[in-house]
C-alpha cells in the first residue's frame, strides 16, 4: 500500500478546480463536456489540463449534455474511464441516457455541481437539480469542503468499479459555495492515487468490442414468453449492487483515509451526537454553517448534535436510525422540495428509515438555501431552537421554510 | 453459393426498334445482313418490341440438346460457348431454345449465337435508348457469397424490406471488426439486436437512445484509437433517429468530424412503430398521422433533405443510393467506410417500404429505381475537395407519376399535390446541380 510520507503539495483553489484536479488524478481516458453555470470553471480546468498535457484524455467537445453523457457511455462500452460534470438544465437533458447507465452497470463518474432548476428563472446553487434524479439507480454522493470534493472524486471511481457495485456515481458539490468557493486543498501524489484505484474495470460485464461481440441491451420483458423474469433479475441486481455500495463506500473511505490520512465520514457524519437531545440534519455545503450553529448551542449548554448526509444514495437507513436513536427531537435541513410531500426529500427518506426503525418522534422538515440563498449561522440557531421547541412539545411539525423572508 | 454471371439487360419499355443493336451486332461479328445478327428485335403484337437473344441459361436446353459435344457453359463467363468443330450441324440446339437465341444462319452454314462480345457486348453500346444494358452486378453476388453474413438468419422483417437487404449486404462488406448501432426502429426491431439475452447479429451491436447514435458511436471510436485500434464503428439508423431526434447528435459529430459510418435507411417514416409520419416524409404522404380525410389530404409540408444538410456540414463524404442499384452503393458505401477512418461519413439510402407505403411486397426493388429513374431520388456523393457528383444519369427523368402511381399512400393525390411534388424534385434537383464542380472521375478518399 502506498501512503503518503512526504508533505502534501498544498493548493489553494475553488471546488470546481478541485473536482478536476481529483478526476485528473484517477486518469480518465475520455472527457466529454459542455458548459453550464456554475460547472462550467470545472470542464474548462479539465480542458486546459488536457491542452497543457497535464492530463493524458479523450477531449470530446460534445453540442450539448445529451451528447456529452451518451460519447461517455459508448466510451465506457469500449472500455474507457470517464468523466463529465453538469448541473441543472443541464442534468435535465442529459436525462435520457442517464437514468440509462445504472441499468448497463456502468461505472461512471459524473459529477453534479448543484444549482436550482427552472423555473422561476434561476442560475444558482440549490439540490433541486440532484434531488430530482435520485430515483435513477445512480450512487450520489454530497460534498462538503473543497477537499472533500477533490477525495470523493477519486474515491468514486474506487466504488463505481468494484465489482460488487459496477453503478454510476454522482459526486455532488453545491454550485456557487462550493464550486467556487475557495480553500486550502492537500493534492495526493499521483502514485498513491495509482496504488488506490488500481487497474480500471470497466467493461467486464458488458463491452461493444470487435473481440468480444455480443448484443448490449437487447429487448427484453413484456408478458409473454419468455416473460418479464430477465428484466426483474436486471433490476433485482441493481438494488441489491446499491445495498452493498454502502458497505463498499464504507470501505473506500477507511482505505483513503488509511494512505492520505484525511478521514472524511463515508455514508453520515456525526458532529457532536454525544448526549445530545435535539439533532439537525444537514447535507452539502451548508453543513460548516450548521456545524458552527451546533458549537455556539453546545458552548451555551444546549445538547443539540448533527447528522450530516454524505451518501445520499443508496440512502444510508441504518446508520441514519443508529445516530438519531437516542434525541427527541429532529430538524432536517434541506436545499430542494419535495413538491409531492410539501417537504424536503432528505426529510423524506429520515422520516423513512426512522418509521421503519419504529422509532417515533417529532421530525420537522426546514427548506433553505434555495437559489443560492445564504443559510447563516443565525438561521441554524432558530433551526435549533425550534427543535428543542418540538422536543418539548412545542410547535409545529409543518414544513419551515427558513428564507421565507430574507 | 452458385456463381452469377454478367448478362445483357433488356428494358423493353425504352425500346423503339431502332435496330442499332443489330446493326452493331452484325458489324462486330462480320456478317453481312440483318439476318447474321445474334440479337434480334421483333414486334410483341402489342405496339412494342421484343428481343430474341441467347439467355446464357443455367440449365440450357441447346446444351442439353446438342450430340456432339459442341455447346457448353463457360464456368467464368457463363456463356454457352459454341466449337465450330465439333458442331455437326443437326440443328437440335435451335429446337430446343425457347428465346430464338441460337438460330441456322443459311449464308455461313451453321448456327450463331451470342457471345457477348467477350464481356463488351457491341449492341448495348450501340442502344440509343437506354433499352439495353449489360449487368455486371453478378461480381457482387459473388463476392457476397463468399462474405459472411453477419445477422442471423431468421431476422422478423416485414416482407420485401429494403432495411434487411441492405443491412445484411452493408455488414457483410464491412466485416467483423465492426460495432454497430442499431437505434429504435425496423432495425433493431427485426431482432438484429436480439431479444432476452439472445443477440442477432454476429457482430458488436446495440440500442442506442433514437437521440444518441453519433455520441455513442463518436465515444466508441475515440476509445479505439486512443488504444490504436482502428474498429469501424457504424450507425444502421432510420430517417426518425436522423432527421427527426437524432439530429443534434448527428450534426455535432459531424461538425466534430467524428470517425464515424452513418448509414441513414430512410423509408419516410416510423413505419415500426405504425407508419407515422417524421421529419423525412414527403409531402401528400399519407401516413397515421398525416391521415387523409375531408380535412387533411396527407402531408402538408416537404420532407427534410438530410443529404443535402449532410453537404452543408462539409462532411468527409455523402453520398446518396437506392439499393436498385446495388454497384452504385457498393462504390459508395466503399467509399465511405475508407473515408470514416479518418471523417465523418453519410450515406442516406431510400428505402421503400411495403408495409408502410403500401405496395406489393414484389415491388420495392421495382419502385427503388422508379424513384431514381423520376428524378426523385438524385443519386449523387459529394467531399469537400471533389463537390457534388452524380453518379447516375439525371437526364430525361419519367414523370414523377410513374413513381407516385407506384405507391399506395400517394392514392389520394389531387393534381395540384402532384404538381407540387414534381415541382419539388425539379427544384432539388436544380439546387443539387449548382453544386456539381466538375463531371471526373470519383475522387479519392481524403
Amino acid at each position: 500500500m502506498t501512503v503518503q510520507t512526504k508533505p502534501n503539495k498544498v493548493i489553494v483553489c475553488e471546488g470546481n478546480e478541485a473536482a478536476a484536479r481529483g478526476v485528473a488524478l484517477a486518469r480518465p481516458d475520455v472527457v466529454s463536456v459542455y458548459p453550464i453555470t456554475p460547472q462550467s470553471s470545472l470542464v474548462e480546468a479539465l480542458s486546459q489540463m488536457i491542452a497543457d498535457g497535464e492530463l493524458d484524455a479523450e477531449l470530446i467537445n460534445a453540442e450539448g449534455e445529451h451528447s456529452v453523457l451518451s460519447s461517455l457511455q459508448g466510451a465506457c462500452l469500449a472500455g474507457a474511464r470517464t468523466y463529465t460534470a453538469t448541473s441543472a438544465q443541464g442534468l435535465a437533458f442529459m436525462f435520457e441516457p442517464y437514468i440509462r447507465a445504472p441499468g448497463l452497470r456502468l461505472p461512471m463518474v459524473l459529477g453534479i455541481v448543484t444549482r436550482d432548476v427552472l423555473s422561476p428563472q434561476c442560475v444558482w446553487g440549490g439540490h433541486q437539480d440532484a434531488m430530482l434524479v435520485r430515483e435513477c439507480g445512480w450512487i450520489q454522493m454530497y460534498c462538503e469542503t473543497v477537499q472533500e470534493i477533490l477525495d470523493t472524486n477519486i474515491m468514486a471511481y474506487k466504488v463505481a468499479e468494484h465489482p460488487e457495485v459496477m453503478l454510476p456515481v454522482n459526486v455532488c458539490h453545491d454550485g456557487n459555495y462550493l464550486s467556487f468557493g475557495i480553500a486550502r486543498c492537500e493534492l495526493p501524489e499521483q502514485g498513491l492515487v495509482d496504488d488506490f484505484l488500481g487497474p480500471k474495470s470497466i467493461n467486464w460485464h458488458v463491452a461493444l468490442d470487435p473481440e468480444r461481440p455480443m448484443a448490449v441491451d437487447p429487448l427484453t420483458g413484456g408478458s409473454n414468453n419468455p416473460g418479464p423474469a430477465m428484466f426483474v433479475r436486471y433490476r433485482m441486481g441493481q438494488t441489491e449492487s446499491m445495498g452493498r455500495a454502502l458497505r463498499v463506500i464504507s470501505e473506500v473511505h477507511t482505505d483513503w483515509g488509511k494512505r492520505t490520512g484525511r478521514h472524511h465520514a463515508p455514508l453520515i457524519e456525526e458532529y457532536r451526537m454525544e448526549g445530545a437531545q435535539v439533532a439537525l440534519v444537514t447535507i452539502g455545503s451548508m453543513t460548516g454553517a450548521a456545524k458552527d450553529a451546533v458549537d455556539a448551542a453546545r458552548d451555551s449548554g444546549q445538547a443539540v448534535g448533527l447528522v450530516k448526509v454524505k451518501t445520499y444514495r443508496p440512502f444510508p437507513a441504518q446508520a441514519m436510525t443508529k445516530a438519531l436513536a437516542n434525541v427527541k427531537a429532529v430538524g432536517v435541513v434541506d436545499r430542494s422540495v419535495s413538491f409531492a410531500w410539501n417537504g424536503g426529500p432528505v426529510y423524506q427518506d429520515t422520516l423513512t428509515a426512522l418509521a421503519l426503525a419504529g422509532q417515533r418522534l417529532p421530525i420537522q422538515s426546514m427548506i433553505g438555501g434555495l437559489a443560492g440563498a445564504d443559510i447563516t449561522q443565525e438561521h441554524f440557531e432558530r433551526a435549533i431552537a425550534r427543535v428543542f421547541g418540538l422536543a418539548k412539545g412545542e410547535g409545529s411539525t409543518e414544513t419551515h421554510w427558513m428564507n421565507e423572508k430574507d | 453459393m452458385g456463381k452469377a454471371f454478367d448478362s445483357i439487360v433488356f428494358h423493353g419499355k425504352n425500346c423503339d426498334g431502332c435496330g442499332d443493336c443489330v446493326t452493331a451486332c452484325v458489324k462486330a461479328k462480320g456478317g453481312s445482313d440483318a439476318l447474321s445478327s445474334r440479337i434480334k428485335i421483333l414486334p410483341d403484337g402489342a405496339g412494342g418490341f421484343e428481343l430474341a437473344l441467347c439467355r446464357q441459361c443455367g440449365e440450357a436446353k441447346c446444351v442439353m440438346n446438342c450430340p456432339s459435344g459442341a455447346l457448353t457453359k463457360n464456368g467464368d463467363s457463363g456463356v454457352i460457348d459454341w466449337a465450330d468443330d465439333k458442331c455437326v450441324n443437326c440443328l437440335l440446339c435451335t429446337v430446343g431454345c425457347a428465346y430464338g437465341g441460337i438460330t441456322y444462319e443459311a449464308q455461313i452454314g451453321h448456327v450463331i449465337k451470342c457471345d457477348q462480345c467477350g464481356g463488351q457486348p457491341a449492341c448495348v453500346a450501340a442502344c440509343p435508348h437506354d433499352a439495353l444494358a449489360f449487368s455486371t452486378i453478378a461480381g457482387i453476388y459473388n463476392s457476397y457469397g463468399d462474405k459472411e453474413d453477419m445477422f442471423a438468419p431468421g431476422l422478423s422483417a416485414c416482407q420485401g424490406c429494403n432495411s434487411e437487404l441492405l443491412i445484411r449486404h452493408t455488414m457483410r462488406r464491412i466485416g467483423p471488426n465492426a460495432v454497430v448501432a442499431a437505434p429504435p426502429g425496423c432495425i433493431p426491431g427485426m431482432g438484429t439486436v436480439g431479444y432476452n439475452g439472445k443477440t442477432g447479429a454476429k457482430v458488436p451491436i446495440f440500442h442506442p437512445l433514437l437521440t444518441n447514435t453519433s455520441s455513442m458511436l463518436a465515444g466508441i471510436r475515440r476509445y479505439y484509437e486512443r488504444q490504436g485500434r482502428d474498429v469501424t464503428v457504424v450507425a444502421l439508423a432510420g430517417d426518425g433517429g436522423t432527421v427527426d431526434v437524432g439530429f443534434q447528435a448527428l450534426s455535432g459529430a459531424a461538425e466534430r468530424g467524428e470517425h464515424i459510418l452513418y448509414i441513414c435507411v430512410d423509408n419516410e417514416g416510423y413505419m415500426n412503430t405504425g407508419m407515422q409520419s417524421s421529419g423525412s416524409t414527403n409531402y401528400g404522404s399519407w401516413t397515421s398521422t398525416t391521415p387523409v380525410g375531408p380535412s387533411l389530404k396527407g402531408k402538408r409540408s416537404d420532407g427534410k433533405n438530410l443529404p443535402m444538410v449532410m453537404m452543408m456540414h462539409n462532411c468527409a463524404y455523402v453520398a446518396t443510393a437506392s439499393l436498385s442499384h446495388m454497384e452504385d452503393y457498393y462504390a459508395k458505401l466503399d467509399q465511405a467506410l475508407e473515408t470514416s477512418k479518418n471523417g465523418f461519413a453519410y450515406v442516406h439510402v431510400y428505402a421503400p417500404c411495403p408495409s408502410g407505403w403500401r405496395f406489393h411486397s414484389s415491388k420495392t426493388i421495382d419502385i427503388c429505381r422508379l424513384g431514381v429513374e423520376t428524378n426523385f431520388i438524385p443519386l449523387w456523393e459529394f467531399t469537400p475537395k471533389g463537390g457534388l457528383r452524380f453518379t447516375l444519369p439525371t437526364e430525361n427523368p419519367r414523370p414523377i407519376t410513374d413513381y407516385l402511381k407506384a405507391i399506395g399512400k400517394y392514392r389520394h393525390l389531387e393534381p395540384a399535390q402532384i404538381e407540387h411534388i414534381q415541382h419539388l424534385a425539379d427544384e432539388r434537383l436544380s439546387l443539387l446541380s449548382k453544386f456539381v464542380r466538375d463531371t471526373g472521375a470519383r475522387p479519392a478518399a481524403e
